[in-house]
């Protein structure tokens, strides 16, 4: 496999092997089908890519972090689930909300092993908003879209909540409350100043132990 | 040289070299389809002269996202995305060629968390054989939740140094987030818990030394 | 007979959503070569191609030139690919297998040509995302490099010089492999 004679005929033997065909799953017509008949043309360009986001959340503010939220939370917590590596559907969750004003850690089973850290995981984010009429979750996860990600009002308390599936990493986010109030999340640590005035909240997200 | 004047020149350049480049970054569809054209006229050589230096282009994408979501002027939004180009190439310049992506944001974030880029460039040179995303994530972790900086890295340093595994860095922090939870301040926690730490990290390899003859073991500088 | 491309185009504006799979059926496998050598796996490319068809339909109004709907949808794919390998690092990146096209394409020893396919596949890897990008749409997807600057946005000196470079770097990443 040594001898070439030249440059065009060793990188045509190169190319020849790439240009060798590769055949995805017919199930990918199915879920762009999918996605399409709930998405008509111009309508929601440049909506959030809700589900192909969340489902596969790949940015570059991932680091393949086992690990714990710690959430002391009064207004607010964030819990993890446990959702097994590799799914990515929407059930599975095992959300808990901070339902009193009651300190609170939660923690990931173990300390994952990083190599496999690496499937979404359910994550909940919960926020205490009596008066609010309506609030949405927004950060790197989607790409800081008010719209795509809403929590939904649980209790008459005003506790509101939403559970994504989210790949290990660490992520940015806020919560916007009746559209334009932006608020941290109380029970959650503190980004560095986002260069627009308004530091942001941080979630690390774990992966489980295999 | 100071973070900020290496931001600034940095930023300087990326600005300087704003007539050679088209605009293929910022046509990211995202952009086009959130951000006013003025703004990514703007944005687009910045984009464009990072993806030229090889730095990752999502975290400033989505720093303009973050912006326009947030309302901020054009004005801010453009700064904010130059200033973290400036702290991405920082980034990169303490981590050395060869560096990940993932690595470069994540010593972004622990630079933007207050960790002295030296700091990066040590613990890179500690642990030079391996990717170092996780200590450098478990740093701006730990300053995110109030550990000072300079004690954040004195304790990920030490655990670096005696060649702590990945899990080994995220037990630390979550040693430390458990007693911050429990109403410890961050700086005694992170002064117990780093001790703890690399002790428990030298009496496994001793034990795995023991229960393995023959075994290699990393070296430790 | 085969609808062409405006043609299908034309039923999906009009609401025609099934039309709209024809139009991926037809594109799919060719673009799927492409998004699986630039991101290093399957998995990934999928998404992306999904990624890519989705945003293409939902801008479907805008496609100009009907006609050339494929290479619409190839710029569409290219920058999608862009953004999501810029997301990952090149430690994580891995080296595709296709065992069905391998056995298709097997003339020597399958465990040799797999060894070569795959030091192929590592190599490319080991390029610059621009390198890669544009070594696959000039030598795999033999496109002009008139046709890659309309994709990239990227100049055709540069163009060139960015396949030479790849060209070179594979030659000596691969030669390198298999000289001793």
């Amino acid at each position: 496999m040594s001898d070439f004679d030249g440059e065009a005929e060793f990188i045509e033997s190169v190319a020849r092997e790439l240009r060798a065909p590769v055949v995805l799953t017919p199930a990918l017509d199915e879920r762009v089908m999918s996605d399409v008949r709930g998405a008509p043309y111009g309508a929601s360009d440049g909506a959030p890519r809700r589900r192909f986001w969340l489902v596969r959340p790949v940015t570059l503010r991932v680091s393949p972090l086992g690990g714990l939220l710690a959430a002391a939370g009064i207004a607010a917590v964030a819990v993890l689930g446990t959702m097994a590596a590799g799914g990515g559907g929407d059930g599975g969750a095992t959300a808990a909300v901070a339902a009193t004003p009651a300190p609170a850690i939660r923690e990931l089973p173990t300390v994952a092993p990083v190599a496999n850290a690496t499937g979404p995981q359910q994550v909940s984010f919960v926020f205490l908003a009596p008066e609010a009429s309506n609030v949405s979750l927004v950060g790197e996860f989607n790409d800081w879209d008010a719209a795509a990600t809403p929590l939904a009002r649980v209790d008459a308390r005003g506790v509101w909540t939403v559970t994504l599936p989210l790949r290990p990493g660490r992520y940015l986010y806020m919560f916007v409350v009746d559209g334009t109030e932006w608020a941290p999340d109380p029970a959650a640590p503190v980004a560095p100043d986002d260069g627009f005035g308004v530091p942001n909240s941080v979630v690390t997200v774990g992966g489980r132990s295999t | 040289m100071t973070l900020r004047s290496r931001c600034l020149m940095l930023a300087a350049a990326l600005g300087l070299s704003l007539a050679l480049a088209p605009a293929a970054a910022a046509q990211d569809p995202r952009l086009e389809a959130r951000v006013d054209g003025r703004t990514r006229a703007q944005l687009a050589p910045i984009l464009d002269s990072a993806r030229r230096a090889g730095l990752p282009l999502e975290p400033l994408i989505d720093k303009a996202l973050e912006g326009d979501s947030k309302g901020a002027p054009r004005q801010r939004i453009v700064a904010a995305v130059r200033a973290l180009a400036g702290t991405l190439g920082v980034a990169r310049d303490a981590l050395g060629r060869g560096a990940s992506e993932p690595e470069i944001v994540a010593a972004a974030d622990a630079i933007e968390a207050g960790i002295p880029p030296r700091q990066v460039e040590v613990l890179r040179h500690l642990l030079l054989s391996r990717p170092i995303t996780v200590p450098l994530a478990v740093l701006a972790d730990l300053v995110a939740r109030g550990v000072p900086p300079d004690t954040a890295a004195y304790a990920v340093l030490n655990l670096a140094r005696v060649q702590a595994a990945d899990a080994q860095f995220v037990g630390l922090r979550i040693d430390v987030e458990r007693d911050i939870g429990s109403g410890i301040a961050p700086a005694t926690a992170i002064a117990v818990r780093s001790e703890a730490s690399v002790r428990d990290v030298e009496t496994r390899r001793a034990e795995s030394r023991s229960a393995v003859p023959g075994q290699e073991t990393p070296p430790t500088p | 007979m085969d609808m062409s491309d405006p043609a299908l185009i034309g039923r999906v504006l009009e609401g025609d959503v099934q039309a709209y799979g024809v139009l991926v059926a037809r594109y799919r496998d060719r673009y799927a070569r492409y998004a699986t050598h630039m991101l290093g796996n399957r998995e990934d490319a999928e998404e992306v191609l999904q990624d890519a068809f989705v945003r293409a339909y939902r801008s479907l109004a805008r496609c100009a030139d009907r006609e050339r709907f494929g290479a619409w949808l190839f710029r569409i794919l290219a920058n999608r690919c862009r953004t999501a390998g810029g997301r990952r690092g090149r430690h994580e990146r891995i080296v595709v297998h296709d065992d069905a096209a391998l056995v298709a394409a097997a003339e020597g020893p399958v465990a040799e040509r797999s060894a070569w396919r795959e030091e192929i596949q590592r190599a490319l890897a080991r390029l610059d995302p621009d390198q890669r990008e544009a070594f696959l749409m000039k030598h795999v997807e033999e496109l002009s490099y008139e046709e890659m600057a309309e994709i990239t946005g990227v100049g055709i000196s540069a163009l060139k010089m960015r396949v030479k470079r790849a060209c070179d770097r594979m030659r000596e990443m691969l030669q390198e492999v298999y000289s001793v």
